[in-house]
């Protein structure tokens, strides 16, 4: 048990998403995102070579105006090459500035357009997809993966180029001035490699640790501070914290680790430098060459470890980058698609004497496990067709089905007789005002609510209000149309939050209406109001109606009663109590009774409206 | 390390500096001879170029041979001062946030009600950042910036005292504008953080409110909400972009400057005679060593102001007093299980949640505590064994005050399984076996498995895909509601307590497993004391005894059978959970399917 379970936790750990990209499909997919914006690439490329080069200048300035005073004794030299000097700084800090900007330029815009590819393709996946995903995992990938991916530019990757660019120049013009000295600085050179190559897997190896121990500490320490109260009854602190001791040294070490390798890296590099240093010096004594042709080849030896260094970090870089595009566009590969309009053969319009219509439909969340069988229901224009059941018996299901945020199975589901697969997304749903179970409020004021995210026509909103005969209730709080929604609608009462969701189903004017009435009970001041303005809602309207209480079962044209997916009734409320089947049993049970309170919400029941019911 | 070892360790800034006093000493040592070593090179390289050029071959191996050494030597010494005082640093952070958990585990209900898991985890991660910078990096380059000065004066003044002030004109321009780069670039990526927050939340929620933004075909306004969202996320981006793209060339045009002086100026001086060209080769080195300490005390000066205000956000957590601690009496030597309550009452601030609630529980016996949401059961359940701040003289365990005695008795005596369990993302069976001291062994594994079947959970567990061993949690495998619940009970049995409380344990299981873990439950009764909170009469019946809770007080006690006739509140369940189960019989029950539509 031990191996296995420690295996499973640390893939658990690494999170790794496996799509399959390889790193260069994955560089190849950046691209299109950064096409765009190529001007500042170029700029960008441009300005790292030019600076490149001038940075090679230098110090061949110094050494003509060193010789040259030094020979002639003439300071006006030593001034002009300060003059140069000073132009060829100037114009190397600019172009510094340029590429720096550029790139990062480059990357925040590409990035921001990887973003909102990001999230329309969100916009377009299935319901029944985030059914399945942890909001938080997804959410990840347009925030700190994309981030992940732009750190890449932030940090001057491309600056790469400028490194090789430098480190060939400074050798080609090192070996033109002086060639035996340049050998004997470079003689140490193999030690560096040698070095290198043994200090960088190592760095990469503790990088890589340290990483996935942060994730491990971060998340083991938010467990613990979560369930610290189950921690706390069972006594486990001790347990726990020798558990996170175990991460949070090997975080330490894995740390200690890496500064060894960063710590022995920089200093190498530093000794190394000194020493190619004292080599030439030595050799200076047997090979004579000019004071200038020495500063500047020490100031090129400077030039030359820089670049070195920084290609090892860069590279650690270019693959924390690379788990983030691939996390991102292995999200992009999904194939789900949310309701796509089909075309041919597999429609199957019907008559258009039905405002809507489901033949023989059957439909699971699951692929083997149906919550529909086989259910036909039908409404004409106009009428109103209240669903009755038992909790889980599918009345919800049905409504989505219409509004296709799920694909039955089986069978048709028709909207104004048009096959629902054969039409657009949003010409199919904006045909449908919808009232959830659980109202959503959005983020903004009352009257963006009740316009459902448009720019709210303050008049129509104020007119459907009234037409509903609730703007005393909700119009006159103190912010008026434009209070402020606050965390999903807490500073409103349950009562209200259905209120305003029937005022966003009048403001939108559909021709057919899903009302999927809430379950918890409403205090009775609200529950007339809802009356009156369910009315107005129903007028002219066709409407699916799961229905809970009496007073708005008894608005239905007709009732359809399902049990365990299946429609198992049908009729008016007073016919179906005459056949003393499950509705009479559910509205003798459900709905006849009065005034007794439910004893925990976790309970399914429904409240009981006030009025009397109905003579049979 | 150990945890009690970690009790002891210090938690203010002082006391850490005091605790790695011999390594804080040792890198002072270093550093300073690592500076030494860089002033004899420098004054060496020196004598060895102006040897070379004046031709004196031999002099100048034998200096370029001492400075290879030298160089090699303070290799050494510079990888060591590093290792010392960064390691000070990790070593400074790694206790620092044993510490914390340490703390964090002390405090109880009153702490976390008034700090969020959000907030704590901040301080964990970003404020202890800012102190581990303090302590590692800002102390090694306060020290060696110091030392860096002193050596490289002590070559350039050799050289020439004038070439030197000029030499050092530009360094407070550096020193003000590295500091103003620091401060505003700590300041915009707060900000840049606060955006990327902001777009979190918006996609957050539109995920959450995704039925509706596809009922409402809301998805281009939703895309649009983005774009701005997004928007200002990248005008910060660009913002940050154009300052850090002007950091590096305006510093790197300072650093210049000096060279520029240096060059100018000394190159005079040279070409006067007043300096040797070695004097000039080695002002040039000595002016690029001092360049990135310099420029490293503007940003330390930012490094120390963060590192203390995020030690001050992280000393509230560190003295926080905790509620909930251990009573002054001994552990008795055998704990029988009976259970007083006198008189209990408690509330949060103003709200008062129990008022005046008594009853007896003997050993081995049971009751059920039912009443409405909000009665106040769940708090009760929480004060028995002391998860809330049990007030001291109204629950008395074997007629002891639970406030005496030491936590640990109480916990072990008093098992708790809660309404809404937490799970920790690993396996199962170490969710289950907490209460263990270990999971692993072949004896642990049996207790494991025993009790997941007693809770009705062991057959859905091996139906998992790795089984028992399932990473479940946030990070696995999603357990619904009913089979979390069940795991807590497991662990609950697990723990073997004398009374086991049990927070509701039905709320969220449907009906055939309610009546499995009902048997259980019965199994658990005849083992021990069992205080049920529940909402079920079904559960309750079973019961010794029954108090109905309304509004924090009893208004009701007895036996099922008395309360069912009483024609009171619990006579009210009794008839809703009779209709409650008709109708849920209603809903499973075979019924003839309609035909076509009529």
């Amino acid at each position: 048990m031990a191996a296995k379970s420690q295996k499973t936790m640390e893939a658990y750990h690494q999170e790794a998403l496996d799509s399959g990209l390889k790193d260069r499909t994955l560089l190849a997919q950046l691209w299109p995102f950064m096409k765009p914006h190529g001007v500042w690439l170029w700029l960008g490329i441009v300005s790292i070579a030019l600076g490149a080069g001038l940075s090679l200048l230098r110090p061949l300035i110094m050494l003509h105006a060193i010789d040259g005073s030094l020979k002639t004794h003439d300071p006006d030299l030593i001034f002009w090459g300060g003059m140069q000097f000073a132009a060829v700084a100037l114009c190397e800090q600019l172009l510094q500035f340029a590429q720096t900007y550029a790139v990062q330029v480059l990357g925040a815009r590409s990035m921001a357009d990887l973003r909102v590819s990001v999230f329309a393709f969100l916009c377009r996946l299935p319901l029944g997809f985030f059914d399945r995903q942890p909001v938080g995992r997804l959410v990840t990938r347009v925030t700190n993966d994309v981030d992940a991916i732009q750190e890449l530019f932030n940090s001057g990757a491309l600056n790469a180029i400028g490194d090789l660019l430098r480190l060939f120049g400074v050798v080609a013009i090192m070996l033109s001035l002086d060639a035996s000295l340049s050998l004997v600085a470079f003689a140490a050179m193999p030690v560096i490699g040698l070095l290198m190559v043994w200090v960088r897997r190592r760095s990469r190896d503790a990088f890589r640790t340290i990483r996935g121990e942060t994730a491990r500490m971060n998340s083991n320490m938010n467990e613990q501070v979560n369930g610290v109260a189950l921690i706390q009854a069972f006594g486990q602190e001790r347990n726990k914290a020798i558990e996170f001791d175990g991460i949070n040294s090997s975080y330490r070490d894995a740390n200690i680790r890496s500064i060894k390798y960063d710590a022995i890296q920089d200093a190498a590099i530093d000794a190394v430098g000194s020493v190619s240093l004292a080599s030439i010096i030595v050799a200076l004594g047997y090979h004579g060459a000019s004071f200038g042709t020495v500063v500047a080849l020490t100031a090129y030896l400077s030039q030359f470890f820089e670049p070195i260094s920084q290609l090892a970090q860069r590279y650690t870089l270019l693959q924390s980058a690379l788990a983030g595009a691939e996390r991102v566009f292995g999200l992009l590969q999904v194939p789900d698609r949310d309701a796509p309009e089909r075309t041919g053969r597999a429609i199957a319009d019907g008559s258009q004497e039905w405002a809507l219509e489901l033949e023989h439909v059957s439909f699971g969340y699951k692929p083997d496990y149906d919550v529909l069988h086989d259910v036909s229901l039908e409404a004409l224009a106009g009428e109103s067709i209240a669903l009755v059941g038992p909790t889980g018996s599918g009345k919800t299901t049905i409504t989505a089905l219409l509004l296709r945020l799920y694909e039955a199975r089986q069978g048709t589901v028709r909207v104004h007789g048009r096959d629902v697969t054969g039409l657009g997304r949003d010409e199919l749903r904006r045909q449908f005002a919808v009232v959830p179970q659980d109202v959503y409020l959005f983020s903004g004021t009352l009257a963006q609510n009740v316009a459902a995210g448009e720019v709210p026509d303050l008049a129509r909103v104020e007119q459907v209000l009234r037409q509903m005969d609730i703007y005393d209730l909700l119009g006159r709080r103190p912010g008026g149309l434009e209070t402020v929604v606050r965390n999903g609608g807490s500073n409103f009462s349950s009562g209200e939050r259905q209120l305003i969701a029937f005022a966003r189903a009048l403001y939108r004017d559909a021709r057919i209406l899903i009302l999927d009435e809430a379950t918890a009970s409403i205090d009775s001041q609200t529950e007339g109001r809802m009356q009156r303005a369910l009315e107005e809602l129903l007028r002219g309207r066709t409407s699916i109606i799961v229905a809970h209480r009496l007073s708005t079962i008894r608005q239905a044209s007709r009732i359809v009663v399902l049990q365990k997916g299946r429609v198992v009734e049908r009729g008016t409320h007073d016919q179906l109590l005459r056949q003393n089947g499950l509705y009479s049993a559910l509205h003798e049970l459900q709905f006849s009774r009065e005034g007794s309170v439910p004893l925990d919400e976790t309970s399914q029941r429904v409240a009981a409206p006030p009025s009397p019911p109905a003579p049979a | 390390m150990q945890p009690e070892e970690v009790h002891a360790l210090p938690v203010t800034l002082a006391g850490q500096f005091r605790r790695h006093l011999p390594r804080y000493a040792v890198g002072l040592v270093l550093l300073a001879s690592y500076q030494a070593a860089q002033y004899w090179f420098d004054t060496r390289l020196m004598q060895a170029i102006n040897a070379a050029t004046a031709g004196h071959r031999e002099q100048a191996l034998r200096l370029g041979a001492l400075l290879g050494v030298v160089a090699l030597l303070s290799l050494l010494v510079r990888v060591a001062s590093r290792l010392v005082l960064f390691n000070a640093g990790r070593i400074g952070e790694y206790e620092l946030r044993a510490v914390l958990l340490d703390r964090l585990q002390r405090l109880g209900p009153t702490f976390y009600q008034r700090v969020a898991v959000g907030d704590i985890m901040c301080r964990a991660t970003n404020d202890l950042t800012h102190v581990r910078l303090l302590l590692g990096f800002g102390v090694l380059n306060a020290m060696n910036t110091i030392f860096g000065l002193i050596s490289a004066l002590a070559v350039t003044l050799s050289i020439s005292s004038e070439l030197t002030w000029a030499a050092m004109a530009p360094i407070p321009v550096l020193f003000y504008v590295t500091r103003r780069f620091s401060s505003q670039l700590y300041g915009r990526q707060k900000e840049n953080q606060e955006a990327i927050g902001e777009m979190s939340d918006m996609v957050q929620a539109s995920i959450t409110g995704a039925r509706v933004v596809r009922s409402f075909n809301l998805e281009g306004l939703q895309l649009s909400a983005f774009e701005k969202v997004n928007a200002r996320y990248l005008e910060k981006n660009l913002f940050l972009a154009r300052l850090r793209g002007s950091m590096g060339p305006i510093m790197q045009g300072i650093t210049a400057s000096g060279v520029l002086i240096v060059f100018w100026y000394g190159g005079s001086l040279l070409v006067q005679g007043r300096i040797t060209e070695g004097g000039f080769l080695a002002f040039f080195r000595a002016l690029g060593r001092l360049t990135w300490p310099l420029m490293a005390l503007g940003f330390l000066v930012g490094l120390v102001q963060r590192g203390r205000a995020a030690y001050v956000r992280l000393r509230e957590i560190y003295q926080a007093e905790p509620d909930i601690v251990d009573g002054p009496l001994p552990a008795p030597p055998e704990v029988k299980g009976h259970i007083e309550v006198r008189d209990l009452s408690f509330g949060y601030g103003e709200r008062s949640v129990l008022r005046g609630v008594s009853f007896e529980l003997l050993p081995g016996r049971s009751v059920a505590i039912v009443g409405r949401t909000g009665s106040g059961k769940s708090t009760l359940a929480r004060l028995l064994p002391r998860l809330e701040n049990t007030p001291r003289g109204m629950v008395f365990l074997d007629g002891y005050d639970i406030c005496d005695l030491p936590l640990s008795v109480v916990r072990k005596a008093i098992g708790y399984a809660q309404q809404n369990p937490f799970l920790f993302s690993t396996t199962a069976a170490r969710n289950i076996g907490l209460p263990l001291p270990e999971c692993e062994s072949p004896l642990a594994l049996l207790t494991i498995t025993e009790a997941a079947r007693r809770a009705y959970i062991l057959d859905e567990l091996l139906g998992l895909p790795d089984g028992i061993d399932t990473v479940v949690g946030e990070r696995g495998v999603q357990l619904s509601g009913g089979q979390k619940q069940r795991v807590a009970l497991a662990s609950a049995f697990v723990l073997g307590p004398r009374v086991l409380v049990l927070d509701d344990p039905l709320s969220a299981v449907d009906a055939r497993t309610e009546h499995g873990i009902l048997e259980a439950i019965d199994e658990q009764r005849a083992e021990r004391g069992v205080v049920l909170i529940t909402h079920r009469v079904a559960a309750a019946r079973r019961c010794d005894r029954i108090l109905v809770l309304d509004e924090g007080r009893v208004v009701e006690s007895g036996t099922h059978d008395e309360l069912s006739k009483s024609g009171g509140l619990y006579q009210g369940f009794v008839e809703e959970q009779r209709i409650e189960s008709e109708l849920s019989r209603l809903g499973e029950m075979d019924l003839p399917r309609l035909g076509a539509a009529s």
